[in-house]
């Protein structure tokens, strides 16, 4: 097993993650569920991310008494993918937050969470 | 110089400090806000004025003092500076617009919109991939967040799926931004670009995600449900915002990230534009719901812009003008109508007839809808013709089609829409509810598109300028449009002959004869305007718009001048001709048919540029390639200003139904602006030297057979006016053969009809016209007996058929005479013969038209009706006297002409006598002695019936004996209707609008293609999403394949 490494296994995770998310967003019809699959997918994507800044036998990027300051270069994994992941964090959040939003002003109008149901404007 | 990254702060700033403001109340707070965007769209002036005017190196910021990739680094170039402009610019009139809003909102939703703002600055200016993302993300949200301002219910699912499409999108970004650092190692575009990562595959598959979610931001065709769903749903103001300042901003995004991609997919995205350019128009032409057809056509507009970005490489130098001129016109337009739906507040295009209520929107509206078309004198017209000058350069001919193509359709729906505007019922919408902080900003973009065309005229045109003295005029014209109509008629008529004074001693040969057409004739008719009282509102702009484009096709030197002449005499042209009581179907075929037409010449004009390199109408006398098919092209595109048949079903509406004066110009004057543009072409051709041309053979068939059809036609109208417009289209198919036979003689019985046609038939619609106006029916079985009432008329009538059916001794037998004798020279014996036919069937219809309406009995109601106005038999009579020198003295007239023609056409001219008399090849006449033979004849006739009168018994009219019938329809009895049944019966089939049906049929074909089309767009959001996703993939295997 020596040849698949954790990051692999992370971005196969994260792509299958992807995946459910994005069946969940096309065949759920509650919207709740929808906007799970959204988070199912940003985590996916969120994997992948971490997945492909990682650096096999690395230490986190931060300087303290584990990095030598001189060789950080050399021991931490790279800390630009997690500094990514942090800010794609944030904005998941948010977009699930206002997606939550918009769930209950949808609800309040027909009481129902049946995406079908709200296709007044076609064509 | 304030730093760009001052933009972005003061934004930002502003939004957080506007939570404290509010608690000095929201008009602070709003003030505030303003106050921020001003100093933005400041910023960004400034920066424009310093990189783009005064030529400095473009600026760089960079984060924290570090180089890229370690810090962000934002770019204020040339075009970073033009597109923050625009956002930050319509960022601060979106915001006067939705003041209100605003104030009712509150504080939170100033601070969104500021948010969308700075989002924009960043995503336009940014060269670091992540930053994008992420303001990208700040705009996007930011919209779903305005979305909101409408509490609807129909905002809020539009909202949510472009919540959800937005979301998938920026994950399918987020995926490929991961990996292109991966297989990059920065996210520095530059260092993206400069590191190849096409080279790898997987690097191709990272760049391809980071491109397609670009695409995908700017609402391809067919997987755009989501984005048509918003610009319906939302508030009017916000779908501005959408339209004008997100995408603006994602287009300048595709071009900054297309070079990533190494060169490769240019045509990719390009095909992709087109086919979202072709398809949201086709699918626009079904849509009635106002916001709703305004996002088909943002998404359309944008498809455009795509193609552009994605053609740059044949576009060379000219690509600012294009896409600048193409994007401004979009932008300004679009926001100016997303602005007028917030003010109309109807959903229905049906409804906006309620802008005639307020004339001045109605105007601006019209401004929007040219501009976005692509007509003078608007960036959009300048950045149209340069694209296809260009492309067609390149060889490009099927992105040429495709543009075409899609103009076309948008044109379908724009203008049904503008025909409903300026013509529907608008007594029982509501008054319109002005508020200022509205209207400013549709005002303004409406100067805008004025000012911006003007200033782009020079960049497009080079040297030859265009006049725009004539246009401002007319703009003058139409703020004086409170005057009443006699006055403004003065005014007018002066301005045309001042203009005729400049121009016409300048003109030579051919554009000197039609000179005397356009601005003589112009005069003449605009003399009938003094029978109009009131203020005739929009009249006189419309008049001297066609005018002025018939003036500036005189002096046209380049291709451009005479095509924008020509799409200025289209504009005016149309809005007079829609003007007409029941004209709205019949202006709205003229507009479609007119378009098409400059399609096919615009498209004729590119290949003769593509293959002589020439910008000069002398272009089309250096083809190296394609010779013939731009001969082809342009002639199409006259011919549906002359309605050859085939391309004729707009004439008999538009003339018949237009105004009485109206009619008389359309038809005298405006047809033979095509015959003018056809014998420019035919001369360029190489005159004699071409005579052997196939394209020739053809047209004289075609002429022919218009004649025989269109006359024919003509005989079986009950219609007056339509029986004079369907005359009009065979005696543009009488000039289309005498023309296309090609030789001397040939030539001079095409200019002899061209001139008389100009004055019989100015004639017959000014009487006509004028009788109309006095009986108020066009038609003839209401009228008869009008002789003893209408005498001056009953001789001008009289006259003019004489003229027309080519009898001796009026110059119509000039015409005739030198006819015959050129198509026997020719050889063109089965065509002649055809013609000769149709003559015999003119004298049907004109026998008709003398006998219904003056002759037999006068209608009881008609027993005190007067004279038309002196005003409609001044030029009538003028004309008249015309006529009459140029039969008495045709050699006066046609002597200069041949002189003129002589050099395209050198071999066996008409010689001409001291008294008078031409011979030809086959024979000799002489004009003034026909004359006096046949007045000599005609005389001794009449004496001798006078002697018999004496004799006769004369039987009052109701002297009568009735038969006792009781017909259902009392017109039915009348002797003149449906006078010619038998010829009906037996020939009748040969004038079945079968040609009508054909182009039914194929705008039937379109609409039920759009129908068939948009189903796609079923209104849930999870199939938007799978639209999306599909589009990714189909897109994915063409491109780079399993």
């Amino acid at each position: 097993m020596e040849h698949i490494s954790l990051s692999q296994i992370a971005i196969v995770a994260g792509i299958l993650l992807i995946l459910i998310g994005l069946w969940a967003i096309i065949s759920q019809r509650n919207i709740i569920k929808m906007i799970i699959g959204f988070s199912l997918f940003d985590t996916g994507i969120h994997i992948v991310m971490v997945g492909v800044g990682y650096v096999r036998g690395k230490t986190a990027p931060v300087l303290d008494e584990a990095v030598n300051v001189k060789e950080a270069a050399r021991q931490i994994v790279d800390p630009l993918p997690q500094a990514l992941v942090l800010t794609a964090i944030v904005i998941g959040l948010g977009i699930t937050a206002l997606m939550l939003a918009y769930a209950l002003r949808l609800y309040q109008k027909k009481k129902t969470l049946d995406v079908k149901k709200f296709n007044d404007l076609k064509w | 110089m304030v730093e760009p990254v001052y933009i972005v702060a003061s934004g930002l700033g502003i939004a957080f400090l506007l939570g404290l403001i509010n608690k000095a109340g929201k008009n602070p707070a709003g003030g505030v806000m303003l106050l921020a965007l001003a100093f933005m769209t400041l910023v960004s002036l400034q920066w424009m004025s310093s990189v783009v005017f005064a030529g400095n190196s473009p600026h760089y910021t960079f984060t924290a003092g570090f180089q890229p990739p370690f810090s962000i680094s934002l770019m204020m170039g040339e075009k970073e500076a033009f597109f923050t402009t625009l956002v930050n610019l319509i960022g601060l009139l979106g915001g006067i617009y939705l003041w209100e809003r605003f104030h009712k909102q509150g504080v939170n939703t100033m601070i969104v919109y500021l948010l969308l703002f700075v989002g924009l600055n960043v995503v336009v200016m940014t060269r670091d991939l992540f930053n994008l993302f992420v303001f990208l993300e700040i705009s996007s949200v930011a919209i779903t967040g305005l979305v909101l301002l409408q509490r609807e219910h129909k905002a809020i699912t539009a909202g949510f799926k472009y919540l959800v499409a937005t979301g998938i999108i920026s994950g399918i970004l987020l995926i490929g931004i991961i990996f292109i650092y991966q297989y990059g190692g920065s996210l520095y575009i530059d260092d993206i670009i400069a590191a190849n990562l096409t080279a790898v595959k997987g690097g191709m598959v990272a760049i391809f995600l980071v491109l397609i979610a670009i695409a995908l931001e700017l609402k391809p065709f067919p997987a755009n449900g989501w984005a048509l769903d918003l610009y319906q749903g939302a508030h009017p103001g916000v779908a501005a915002l959408v339209s004008g300042a997100f995408a603006s901003a994602m287009v300048f995004v595709l071009y900054k990230l297309l070079p990533i991609a190494g060169g490769q997919w240019q045509t990719m995205f390009a095909t992709l534009g087109a086919l979202t350019f072709v398809g949201s128009n086709l699918l626009g032409i079904k849509q009635n719901q106002s916001q709703r057809l305004l996002g088909y056509s943002s998404v359309g507009q944008i498809g455009l812009l795509v193609m552009v970005v994605g053609l740059a490489q044949f576009l060379g130098d000219r690509l600012t003008l294009i896409a600048y001129g193409l994007l401004i016109s979009h932008y300004l337009a679009k926001a100016g109508l997303f602005w007028l739906a917030g003010v109309l507040d109807q959903d229905q295009i049906r409804n906006w007839a309620q802008l005639r209520k307020k004339p001045h929107l109605l105007a601006l509206f019209g401004t929007f809808i040219f501009a976005l078309v692509g007509f003078p004198p608007f960036p959009s017209f300048f950045a149209k013709w340069e694209l296809i000058m260009q492309l067609s350069a390149g060889s490009g001919y099927v992105w040429v089609g495709l543009i075409l193509l899609g103009s076309l359709l948008e044109a379908v729906y724009l203008f049904r829409w503008l025909g409903y505007a300026l013509k529907l019922d608008h007594q029982q919408l509501p008054a319109i509810n002005i508020q200022w902080h509205k209207i400013i900003p549709i005002v303004l973009a409406g100067v805008g598109l004025f000012v911006l065309g003007y200033l782009a005229t020079p960049i497009a045109s080079g040297t030859a300028g265009i006049n725009f003295i004539p246009l401002a005029f007319i703009i003058l014209i139409y703020f004086l449009d409170v005057l009443p109509a006699r006055v403004k008629n003065i005014v007018v008529i002066a301005a045309m002959a001042y203009y005729g004074y400049l121009i016409m001693p300048g003109l030579e040969d051919v554009r000197f004869i039609f000179s005397v057409i356009f601005i003589i004739g112009g005069i003449l008719t605009l003399l009938a305007g003094f029978a109009y009282k009131g203020r005739r509102k929009g009249f006189y702009p419309a008049a001297l718009l066609m005018y002025a484009g018939l003036g500036q096709l005189l002096t046209a030197e380049t291709m451009l001048q005479f095509f924008f002449a020509w799409e200025l005499m289209t504009i005016g042209s149309y809005i007079l001709i829609i003007r007409g009581k029941n004209s709205i179907r019949h202006g709205y075929s003229y507009m479609l048919f007119s378009v098409g037409g400059a399609y096919l010449m615009l498209a004729g004009f590119g290949v003769a540029y593509a293959g002589s390199g020439m910008a000069d109408l002398a272009a089309i006398a250096n083809i190296t390639q394609l010779a013939g098919w731009a001969a082809v092209l342009i002639a199409i595109g006259f011919m549906t200003k002359t309605a050859t048949l085939g391309l004729h079903i707009w004439l008999p509406g538009a003339h018949a139904e237009a105004e009485s004066d109206v009619s008389p110009m359309v038809s005298a004057i405006l047809l033979k602006a095509g015959v003018f543009g056809l014998v420019l072409l035919f001369i360029h051709m190489g005159g004699e030297a071409a005579s052997g041309h196939p394209l020739f053979y053809v047209l004289g068939w075609l002429g022919a057979i218009t004649a025989l059809v269109a006359n024919l036609s003509a005989v079986f109208q009950e219609d007056a006016k339509r029986l004079l417009a369907y005359s009009s289209i065979g005696q543009l198919g009488y000039i289309l053969f005498a023309f296309a036979i090609m030789t001397h003689v040939g030539w001079l019985a095409g200019f002899t009809y061209t001139l008389n046609h100009f004055m019989y038939k100015a004639i017959l619609f000014l009487i006509v016209g004028g009788i109309v106006l006095r009986l108020r029916t066009h038609y003839m079985y209401e009228m008869g007996g009008l002789i003893k009432r209408m005498p001056y008329s009953f001789i001008a009538v009289l006259i003019g058929i004489v003229a027309l059916a080519g009898m001796p001794p009026l110059s119509g037998f000039a015409g005739k005479w030198l006819f015959y004798n050129a198509g026997i020279e020719k050889g063109w014996y089965f065509q002649g013969g055809v013609i000769f036919f149709s003559g015999i069937i003119a004298f049907l219809y004109l026998y008709r038209l003398i006998h219904s309406i003056f002759l037999g009995q006068l209608k009881d109601r008609h027993r005190r009706v007067k004279e038309i106005s002196p005003w409609f038999l001044i030029p009538a009579y003028t004309l008249i006297m015309g006529i009459m020198v140029f039969s008495a003295k045709p050699g006066w007239i046609l002597q200069p002409i041949g002189q003129a023609i002589t050099q395209y056409f050198p071999s066996s001219p008409l010689r001409w006598q001291a008294d008078g008399t031409a011979i030809g090849e086959l024979g000799y006449w002489n004009g003034s002695q026909v004359m006096v033979i046949v007045m000599g004849v005609f005389i001794l006739i009449t004496l001798w019936l006078i002697l018999l009168n004496r004799k006769a018994k004369k039987v009052e009219q109701f002297n009568i004996v009735y038969a006792g019938e009781r017909p259902e329809r009392p017109e039915t009895t009348h002797i003149s209707y449906n006078i010619y049944a038998g010829y009906n019966k037996a020939i009748g089939f040969l004038a079945t609008p079968w040609i009508s049906g054909l182009w039914q049929w194929i705008a039937d074909g379109f609409r039920d293609l759009a129908v068939q089309i948009r189903r796609i767009y079923n209104g849930n959001g999870q199939t938007y999403a799978l639209h999306l996703l599909t589009y990714v993939v189909v897109v994915y295997l063409i491109t780079i394949g399993g």
